[in-house]
């Protein structure tokens, strides 16, 4: 591999156009066919805008799903989706609800995946969202114990997982943001995970929210996976000394740009940014990416980080004498 | 036994105006902030129709106006700004972090009116609710203080005076929402002080809730503090059972036994258990039966059935039991 790889964490903003087609189907002014050609239009714009920006390990902007849980549970057997649930201020959003045994009818991202992959040569992430967090951010109303659902939840990411392999996806990346709100339970997720990725051929990322990972953190550095991706920008680069107190021969992906801020990052802060990681992990296993995913930003705004996290790379490469 | 809600109730869901909405267009200069507030209180009286409708003896506002519990006490205390948005412990909403800038200071009641309007409005009788000191400055910063100790108490100070505003209105008992203490509860000798601060001089009944974990830790010195209702969850805190042998004869226990936050329906014999499991410790007229925690985690229509629920396994409990 590399050294310092740039890649991003999964969602795009969805541009204006795509947003109001998603009403107009909801309310039945357009058809399914017309907002799957401008998913289809938007997810080339981002694939176009990452390759001109020129980040190493794509994704493709998930300009499909409006939630990155119900995306899967309404495409999943044994879920149906509640009403509307607050999530916070005005938000709303429809929680899945198991209420059976969970199960794939068919594969739910491929498509897409093999859409991306097609309009680049630059490597495209399969993006799952993994078992626990499908399971915590559901309402369960079938299995016997929380741990029953995750695992069994697992079983169905390890299906879509493998998939993704066959078809060619040389990276997956597995979300994990429920996790941080409970470290305690963080060798549930493992042991998830490890179903998930048992014996899969590809590289494996594995992506977590800040969280008070302190006393859980060997359980952190023995997930199942090859590459650790961490929110760090909005928590001002505390992990960085978990980190350079246990050391890892793991990659960490590092996230460098807060995806909850209006403004737009300095090269020179980015840049300080990664001399930081860097004087925890060597370039090869360092990777740099946005705190999360970009969604709630602007197509502008989210272009602009973009640009200046890449910019900022070059510039440490280049300083640095790294290929 | 009495029927009773821990707080807060889904916002939108119901036949009258949407609130959804209505934000929606003030937010885009729609329409004014006087509307919004119409809006709020039709709502207001659906959830308090909506939980009479259910049988439940003893309702809230269903705290509609609040944006959080943290939120709606620090906006109207002086001192406070509100900064970005935190997660609320393990759930996935959250809540808008208040930031103590400068000294605090209590200007004026903040729920009274809504008490007082709830009262008016309500079929059933009305308790007010109040987030409690140690939450609010556990889910806060405080960067005008030196540090938590002297922050906690000027705030139990500020919140014993909204307490003494609510007392005039002689409601049935005032409830203080204090989950955070389950969280860090080798704080208690603070959370006494604290409490203490907060409840001189209060004469009507006065509640402690807590919520999403049980009173490990807390056990017996909790029972002693000056409340008359403990409110404990029995549903994410299941140790409770085995953690409490022994409960205090004058005082009455809060038994969170319906789940808020999961849609599955509990049965009416599943209630009725939960009530013979505490039997041994309460008489069944010092018991108020609730849900776990407030029911906005639930989506509308499943937030009123499990009142109904809970009504019901009440009844079977009472026939049973007595």
């Amino acid at each position: 591999m590399g050294a310092l790889l740039t890649t991003a964490v999964g969602s795009y903003p969805k541009p204006e156009r795509l947003q109001q087609a998603r009403y107009k189907v909801a309310r039945g002014e357009m058809s399914p066919e017309e907002l799957e050609r401008l998913e289809r239009e938007a997810t080339a714009f981002w694939i176009r805008a990452q390759e001109e920006i020129g980040l190493d390990i794509l994704v493709d902007g998930e300009q499909y799903r409006g939630d990155m849980v119900t995306y899967f549970a309404e495409n999943l057997e044994g879920f149906t989706v509640s009403g509307l649930v607050r999530s916070y201020g005005n938000r709303y959003y429809r929680k899945p609800i198991a209420v059976g045994p969970v199960g794939r009818r068919a594969p739910l991202t491929l498509r897409w995946w093999q859409f991306a992959q097609g309009l680049t040569g630059k490597p495209v992430k399969g993006m799952l969202t993994g078992p626990y967090t499908m399971a915590d951010w559901s309402f369960n109303e079938y299995y016997p114990t929380f741990t029953d659902f995750v695992m069994a939840m697992a079983h169905v990411v390890r299906e879509e997982a493998m998939d993704l392999v066959k078809a060619g996806a040389r990276y997956i990346q597995i979300d994990e943001p429920a996790v941080s709100a409970r470290p305690e339970e963080m060798e549930l997720a493992s042991r998830a995970l490890g179903v998930v990725t048992k014996g899969l051929d590809c590289v494996v990322i594995t992506h977590m929210c800040y969280g008070d990972f302190a006393a859980v953190f060997p359980h952190l550095l023995a997930l199942p996976v090859h590459v650790l991706d961490v929110e760090m920008a909005n928590s001002n680069y505390d992990l960085l000394e978990l980190f350079r107190r246990h050391p890892t021969d793991k990659t960490v992906a590092m996230g460098v740009i807060d995806v909850h801020s209006h403004r737009i990052e300095t090269v020179e802060q980015v840049k300080a940014a990664i001399r930081r990681g860097l004087e925890v992990f060597p370039p090869e296993r360092l990777w740099i990416d946005p705190d999360c995913g970009l969604k709630t930003r602007t197509v502008e705004e989210a272009l602009a980080k973009l640009r200046v996290m890449v910019t900022a790379v070059r510039e440490v490469k280049e300083e640095m004498g790294l290929p | 036994m009495i029927t009773t809600v821990v707080g807060h109730y889904p916002k939108v869901g119901g036949r009258g105006p949407n609130l959804r909405t209505a934000i929606a267009h003030y937010e885009v200069g729609r329409i004014s902030l006087e509307e919004v507030r119409r809006v709020q209180d039709e709502v207001t009286k659906e959830v308090l129709l909506e939980q009479a409708r259910a049988g439940i003896d003893l309702v809230t506002d269903g705290q509609i106006r609040w944006e959080d519990g943290q939120t709606y006490f620090a906006r109207r205390i002086r001192g406070f700004t509100i900064n970005g948005l935190v997660r609320y412990f393990d759930t996935n909403t959250y809540y808008r972090q208040p930031v103590a800038e400068g000294r605090l200071a209590w200007t004026g009641p903040i729920t009274l009116e809504d008490y007082r309007f709830a009262r008016r409005h309500s079929p059933r009788p009305v308790k007010p609710v109040v987030t409690g000191p140690y939450t609010l400055a556990r889910l806060s910063l405080h960067p005008a203080y030196p540090d938590r100790e002297p922050f906690l108490l000027h705030l139990a100070e500020i919140l014993n005076q909204e307490l003494l505003a609510l007392q005039k209105e002689n409601p049935p008992l005032i409830q203080v929402d204090e989950p955070a203490i389950l969280k860090w509860p080798h704080d208690f000798p603070l959370f006494r002080r604290a409490m203490e601060r907060l409840t001189r001089g209060v004469t009507v009944p006065l509640a402690l809730y807590t919520w999403f974990r049980d009173i490990n830790g807390l056990y017996p010195d909790l029972f002693r503090l000056p409340f008359q209702v403990f409110g404990l969850d029995f549903v994410m805190g299941k140790g409770n059972y085995q953690i409490i042998r022994d409960f205090p004869s004058d005082k009455a226990l809060g038994l969170g036994c319906v789940d808020a936050r999961n849609t599955k329906m509990e049965t009416v014999e599943e209630i009725v258990e939960a009530v013979r499991r505490v039997r041994p410790l309460v008489g069944l007229d010092r018991l108020y039966l609730s849900p776990s925690c407030g029911l906005e985690y639930l989506p509308r229509d499943r937030a009123y059935e499990k009142l109904v629920r809970l009504v019901e396994g009440a009844k079977r409990a009472q026939e049973v039991l007595a």
